[in-house]
């Protein structure tokens, strides 16, 4: 396993478009630094993150995923985070099934306003992620498992 | 297919963090992308023509532009795609500098991941597909349920915008709670003076043709959606024909049978034909059929044959009837009514005699009321003491814990009235906090504590309150150490939703927060919608609001309607939403019940879901929720999104 201290994860971030995503331009416009390890993938809600597009994300390459909602009452389409949320148990469940760690996959809330927490919740997660070390799927049967094709 | 990327510089924000050399000399290797163009500022005047020049020359299939926030100017750039004759669904934007440039401490770090995401874009672009609007014809005309003041409001001010207005009322008359009131506050106003201007123009006004009003009626059914509802009222016999009646209450006199009134607090006696109460508008009886004694077998004709308008007036064969009328839009006004008071215990509302809650006290105070204005105990003499209590079952968990916002003011206003008809009544307010915003309210609360007569008490909690017989038949009012007497004890409970908001909020699909208020789409953006599309709040039935308020939500639900449907113009629907293959869907129905908007039904006999792209927000729930795949959530489709996994992760 590479040491901690030299790996970089790859981390994916599904983002709302009305709260997470927000949040995390209102991060950028209090021009504070994060680590850049999370790539984001912008959609309209978190009820619509599929869990095979989280499955998809650890198969191509992915050492961690988050998942950005409204906070539970302020979801943009009323209840898609509560989905969210409800999807979230489920996958937990699978992934351990994986033998993937849950702490590979978090799901948290962030508001439009709340830029600093989308940084506190991005620097959380690539450090958890980071101790947790590379996502070893690649050759074994999991990835067969992962592969939604 | 060739996939044109720009990269925009945002003159140092971007250009100091990512080198836009390495870009274009990464993006080489990515699919079908033949070049890079570096702008300056591409979302300025010069920039945007630089963008639409480079557009009608290299004449690329799909675009990808690495910029700012797509909250910032994903529609400005779709627009240049319109300009050009390109389809607006084809562009991906790159957020690099609100997500990148901003926040990432190291320049190589930057550019390697603006080299990832640009990737995910172009890979998921190529994916993306014309969406075309499509158009919908709509029906401009508007239902408005109560015509309370902002209904009356907003009937009005939709007929003077010529739009042909049904005007649903659930009691056979017009003006809501307020016009039954003798002043208003804060300026002391005769309630029915200030309102008979707006009444008298909705029934006799220049835009009376456009304006059908139905009382005694109930809307019991609706269908369809925003633009083409179609709505079923019922309504319910007057027994009285409106237009031909002249008010002159002949029959009333003549009719044998009496009841109590509810719309007098059920404080005097009505007959069974009978106005609602003295100057009410329409100016017309109404006949109580249970009261009536026929209902009971009796074949009485007395107020047909009193009738000096001849046979037709009084109509004794009047049956109930549906009637159907086609709508683009709903607005709810249903007004607010009060927290039952003898719920709040010790208050001895239903068990002690002179113990009223405000509306009760209103119609006292009223000329045109049950004791003609006269204040006056259960045993027919003034009061000499008067005690106003102050949020019952407001700010109380074991109640309502909101604010109802009006009460202090009119506690303030009766005490002004009951200092106007009697100077030397003693006037006890016991109140929590002091409730008087605005610029206006605080006149009341002044002249009541100037009044040598009157004394302000605060209370902690309503617990410590008891309202009890005292000696020589009075009412004792106790709060912590201190006990007064009193004649007379008005109440002033929450606002509450009106009786049947909840019955008509299942029957909409629209939603009620925890207190049964109407809940608006947003609390403070779009506070006079409701959450489904078309339907519209107004007034006091989405929470406790003064007649200012209610009349200004009135005018805000016309805007929303005049704005969103016009006359000739269809609407717009939006593309980006969710589509089912029929041939894919297995019926299972899942999607209808995740659906937020109630945009998806289920066709039985096709044996699949459907999607009303007019209510569909294009969130996306059902897409993700569909075991089948057989939901498309266009412009965000899993391939899409898929494809922009893999892009940025390579």
């Amino acid at each position: 396993m590479t040491a901690v201290a030299d790996f970089e994860p790859k981390i994916i971030g599904f983002l709302c478009n009305w709260c997470s995503y927000a949040g995390a331009d209102k991060a950028g416009g209090m021009q504070e630094t994060y680590p850049p390890n999370v790539r984001i993938i912008r959609v309209m809600c978190s009820g619509r993150v599929d869990p095979q597009f989280v499955l998809s994300a650890f198969e191509k390459g992915a050492d961690g995923v988050i998942i950005l909602a409204c906070h539970p009452g302020d979801c943009h389409y009323k209840e898609g985070n509560c989905r969210a949320l409800q999807r979230h148990g489920m996958l937990n469940m699978m992934l351990e099934q994986l033998g993937v760690e849950k702490e590979r996959c978090r799901l948290d809330y962030v508001s439009a306003g709340e830029g600093e927490k989308f940084s506190r919740v991005i620097r959380e997660i690539v450090e958890s992620v980071r101790v947790l070390g590379p996502l070893l799927v690649a050759s074994d049967h999991n990835a067969e498992i992962l592969s939604t094709e | 297919m060739k996939i044109g990327i720009y990269f925009c510089n945002c003159g140092s924000n971007i250009a100091e963090k990512i080198s836009s050399a390495a870009v274009a000399a990464a993006a080489s290797s990515f699919p079908d992308s033949p070049y890079v163009k570096i702008v300056d500022f591409i979302c300025s005047e010069e920039g945007k023509l630089q963008f639409e020049e480079s557009l009608k020359s290299e004449q690329p299939d799909r675009v990808v532009v690495a910029a700012c926030s797509p909250r910032d100017h994903e529609a400005t750039f779709r627009r240049c795609l319109t300009n050009v004759g390109m389809n607006p669904y084809l562009i991906q934007m790159v957020n690099i500098r609100e997500q990148i440039a901003w926040v990432t401490e190291d320049p190589a770090v930057a550019t390697e991941k603006t080299i990832a995401a640009i990737r995910g874009a172009v890979c998921r672009v190529r994916l993306q597909q014309p969406l075309e609007k499509k158009q919908l014809e709509v029906c401009p005309d508007a239902l408005v349920i109560g015509a309370g003041p902002a209904g009356m409001k907003a009937a009005l001010s939709l007929a003077e915008a010529g739009r042909a207005v049904v005007l649903v009322e659930r009691t056979p008359f017009i003006g809501g709670l307020p016009v039954r009131f003798e002043d208003l506050f804060p300026a002391m106003e005769c309630a029915p003076c200030m309102l008979e201007p707006l009444m008298g123009d909705l029934l006799h006004g220049d835009h009376v043709g456009k304006i059908e009003l139905m009382t005694m009626a109930e809307l019991i059914e609706v269908t369809g959606f925003y633009g083409n509802f179609i709505a079923k009222i019922r309504r319910k016999p007057r027994h009285v024909a409106l237009h031909e009646c002249i008010g002159c209450g002949e029959c009333v006199e003549a009719c044998p049978a009496t009841t109590r009134n509810e719309f007098n607090s059920n404080a005097s006696e009505r007959k069974a034909i009978d106005f609602a109460f003295t100057g009410v508008l329409p100016n017309a009886p109404f006949l109580m059929e249970e009261i009536c004694i026929r209902s009971k077998g009796v074949e009485c004709r007395a107020c047909k044959d009193a009738c000096p308008m001849g046979e037709d007036v009084v109509t004794l064969d009047e049956v109930e009837t549906t009637v159907e009328r086609r709508i683009g839009s709903i607005i709810l006004a249903t007004g607010a009514g009060l927290y039952d008071a003898s719920r709040v215990v010790g208050m001895g509302m239903g068990t002690l005699p002179d113990v009223y809650d405000a509306l009760q006290f209103e119609r006292m105070l009223s000329s045109t009321g049950p004791t003609g204005g006269e204040i006056v105990t259960s045993d027919g003499t003034a009061p000499s003491s008067v005690a106003i209590i102050h949020c019952v079952g407001s700010l109380d968990e074991d109640h309502k814990p909101y604010c109802s916002g009006i009460c202090c003011q009119y506690a303030f206003k009766f005490n002004h009235l009951i200092t106007a008809k009697l100077p030397e009544v003693s006037i006890t307010h016991y109140h929590r906090d002091l409730v008087v915003p605005g610029k206006e309210a605080h006149a009341l609360l002044q002249h009541a504590a100037g009044n040598k007569n009157s004394s302000l008490k605060r209370y902690g909690s309503i617990k410590d309150l008891a309202v009890t017989h005292g000696s020589n038949g009075r009412l004792q009012v106790s709060a912590t150490g201190d006990t007064s007497t009193a004649d007379m004890v008005i109440l002033c409970p929450a606002v509450i939703p009106a009786e049947g908001a909840d019955r008509l909020s299942s029957l909409l699909d629209v939603s009620c927060d925890s207190f049964g208020f109407f809940q608006e789409l947003h609390g403070r953006l779009d506070a006079a919608q409701s959450t489904l599309k078309g339907v519209y709040l107004a007034g006091a039935c989405q929470e406790p609001m003064d007649i200012r308020s209610a009349m200004l939500e009135g005018m805000a639900s016309v805007g929303h309607t005049l704005a969103g449907l016009q006359p000739g113009r269809m609407i717009e629907i939006e593309p980006a939403t969710a589509e089912v293959d029929e041939t894919r869907c297995a019926g299972c129905r899942l999607c209808v019940s995740v659906c937020p908007y109630h945009a998806i039904t289920f066709d039985s006999e096709r044996n699949a879901s459907h999607i009303n792209a007019v209510l569909c927000r294009g969130c996306g729930t059902c897409v993700t929720a569909c075991p089948s795949g057989a939901i498309a959530g266009h412009h965000f489709t899993n391939e899409q999104i898929m494809a922009e996994i893999e892009g940025v992760l390579k």
